[in-house]
């Protein structure tokens, strides 16, 4: 309910910063005037028309996910490209609308402040959103299942990061004598995993070892509504460089051989 | 004499087989592995089967199907492994509070006896009593209890638990007998041992207790992991098909031992070595050496030695 509401404030808040970035933009490209010349009711118009359009289009680049960080360029670049979208869509519904042409200094204008406002936006309100998930009791209780250095690596990280995703327990298949893991308890072997899913309200779950449980464990989290995730460690792929990609539609864990960046967008 | 059964582990290394079934009702060749046990026990014997309350129903439920009025359910009030009595514990407990003065027939019920009980039984002579069984193997055996003989082929020399270099190939099976007069001697064993049942051999040893050994070459398993239960249903089973009631196996290939539960279709599949419990339905599907829990639905995968988890729904889209 919690991250519901937080997303819901998030879109809304989102529409707002589109409309009022535009508006911003008309004023400083106009002057702080109503100008009859060119009407700012159907400039506001066309950019709430605009806003719900964009907001989709923002959506497909996945900037909302809980597990997406703001603060990367990649995202800085989704931003920009839904932003490119918006100012296209905007320019076509006010020609459509009104059969009028204005200002291109104005477009850009708008462009670039809505794209900064948003991802400065974002940036701060991740930060709060992330703070507020992470509250007792955790929004998204996280379990880890295996033992290894990478878990340790992974808490660690997760904490660093401030993420949504909160571990609350780990489950270790061969058994171990530790007690807990950065902090997390280590509650037993597999055996517990029905009691640990249901007693700490489990959401997300993530497999770092015993790659041999893996369709078990997908199961229980298909049964219990729970996303399940999986380190590449566990496959060996341990230098972070693996990416899930389409093979002819055929979705693949690919690792690339190490090249140029032209290869990177090209291979 | 009065039989009792102990069936409270765990079995963590059998998940998800045991998630929600004690190891001892896990079905082998058709029956649980607890009615092979049952049934092999005279009728005369009653016969208490102790285990924890996390798999309760699952032995009450079980009990309905044994046709055996001397059946008793005896429930350790735990759910935990690390809160168990331990085998010791509840064997002591159990003689306390039942006021046992019977001699009492201890078995474990994991463990699948090929012999007859009726035999061991008529061995007994009022020493403590096990059954062991030659491994063949000391690497293997130092994952049991190893027995090592006196001149007289008989009693027992020296019994070690699970030593770190086993002198002998001769292992107990989790079959005993212990008289009467030693169940002071239990008692105050498993007071500071819980656990492992072979000690209370040892320590009947070093009191100078003479242990008697009953050896025996008929089949015998030790269900403790995935492949000591496909091996156990390997040699049971034989290079057969076992078709559960309303089980149906069309148009598929079969290698090796097979056994189908209740109710379990298998249609246009390659199935080797492979164990499917009931309720479950398999499609297009190549399994080679995996056990399949019940109400699994399974449609155009290829597993090789996995044990798949009760419920679980796997459907390829890409056939």
């Amino acid at each position: 309910m919690r991250s519901k509401v937080l997303l819901a404030a998030w879109l809304l808040s989102d529409i707002i910063i589109f409309i009022g970035a535009y508006a911003l933009a008309y004023f400083l490209r106009v002057g702080f005037i109503f100008s009859s010349d060119f009407p700012f009711d159907r400039y506001l118009l066309t950019a709430l028309m605009t806003s719900p359009l964009w907001l989709i289009v923002m959506s497909t680049t996945r900037t909302f996910f809980l597990t997406h960080n703001q603060r990367t360029l990649r995202n800085g670049s989704y931003i920009a490209y839904a932003g490119a979208v918006g100012i296209s869509i905007f320019t076509l519904l006010y020609y459509f609308e009104f059969t009028a042409f204005f200002s291109r200094m104005l477009l850009l204008e708008a462009l670039i402040i809505q794209i900064a406002l948003t991802w400065v936006w974002h940036i701060g309100y991740d930060k709060f959103r992330r703070m507020k998930l992470r509250s007792f009791p955790p929004a998204f209780p996280t379990l880890l299942v295996g033992v290894t250095r990478e878990t340790a690596a992974l808490i660690r990280h997760l904490d660093r990061r401030r993420s949504a995703l909160v571990p609350v327990a780990i489950l270790e298949n061969k058994g171990t004598k530790e007690k807990e893991i950065e902090g997390v308890p280590v509650l037993g072997k597999l055996n517990k995993l029905e009691e640990v899913l249901k007693t700490h309200k489990i959401t997300h779950l993530i497999q770092c070892s015993d790659l041999e449980q893996s369709i078990n464990l997908l199961s229980a989290c298909r049964k219990e509504g729970i996303t399940y995730m999986l380190l590449p460690s566990v496959l060996g792929i341990v230098e972070r460089d693996e990416h899930i990609e389409s093979l002819e539609g055929w979705p693949v864990t690919a690792v690339h051989p190490k090249g140029s960046v032209a290869q990177r967008f090209f291979a | 004499m009065h039989a009792f059964i102990l069936a409270g582990g765990f079995a963590t290394r059998l998940w998800p087989l045991t998630e929600k079934r004690a190891k001892p009702l896990l079905p082998l060749a058709g029956l649980p592995i607890l009615t092979h046990i049952v049934e092999k026990i005279p009728l005369h014997i009653p016969v208490t089967v102790s285990t924890n309350a996390a798999f309760k129903n699952g032995f009450l439920e079980w009990k309905e199907t044994i046709d055996r009025p001397s059946l008793q359910i005896m429930i350790e009030p735990t759910f935990a492994d690390d809160k168990k009595l331990g085998t010791n514990g509840a064997i002591a407990q159990w003689l306390r509070d039942e006021k046992i003065t019977d001699d009492v027939l201890l078995l474990t019920g994991d463990n699948y006896l090929g012999f007859s009980i009726e035999n061991f039984i008529a061995s007994y002579t009022g020493n403590p009593l096990l059954a062991a069984y030659d491994i063949g193997d000391k690497h293997e055996a130092r994952k049991f209890g190893t027995v090592i003989l006196s001149d007289d082929g008989r009693s027992v020399a020296a019994f070690e638990e699970k030593p770190a270099e086993a002198k002998t190939t001769l292992v107990s099976t989790g079959c005993y007998i212990v008289p009467a007069s030693s169940f002071a001697m239990l008692d105050a064993y498993a007071k500071t041992h819980p656990d492992f049942i072979g000690g209370i051999f040892e320590e009947f040893l070093r009191m100078k207790t003479r242990v008697d050994c009953f050896r025996f070459e008929e089949c015998w398993f030790d269900i403790g992991s995935f492949e000591t239960y496909l091996n156990a249903t390997k040699k049971l089973v034989g290079d057969h098909l076992l078709l559960g009631d309303g089980a149906e196996m069309v148009s598929s290939m079969r290698e090796g031992s097979v056994v189908i539960g209740q109710n379990s279709k298998v249609d246009q599949s390659t199935i080797t070595d492979t164990v499917i419990f009931d309720d479950c339905e398999i499609v297009d599907c190549v399994l080679e050496r995996c056990v399949i829990d019940s109400g699994c639905s399974l449609k155009g995968i290829d597993l090789t030695g996995k044990m798949i988890r009760a419920g679980t729904i796997l459907r390829s889209l890409t056939r």
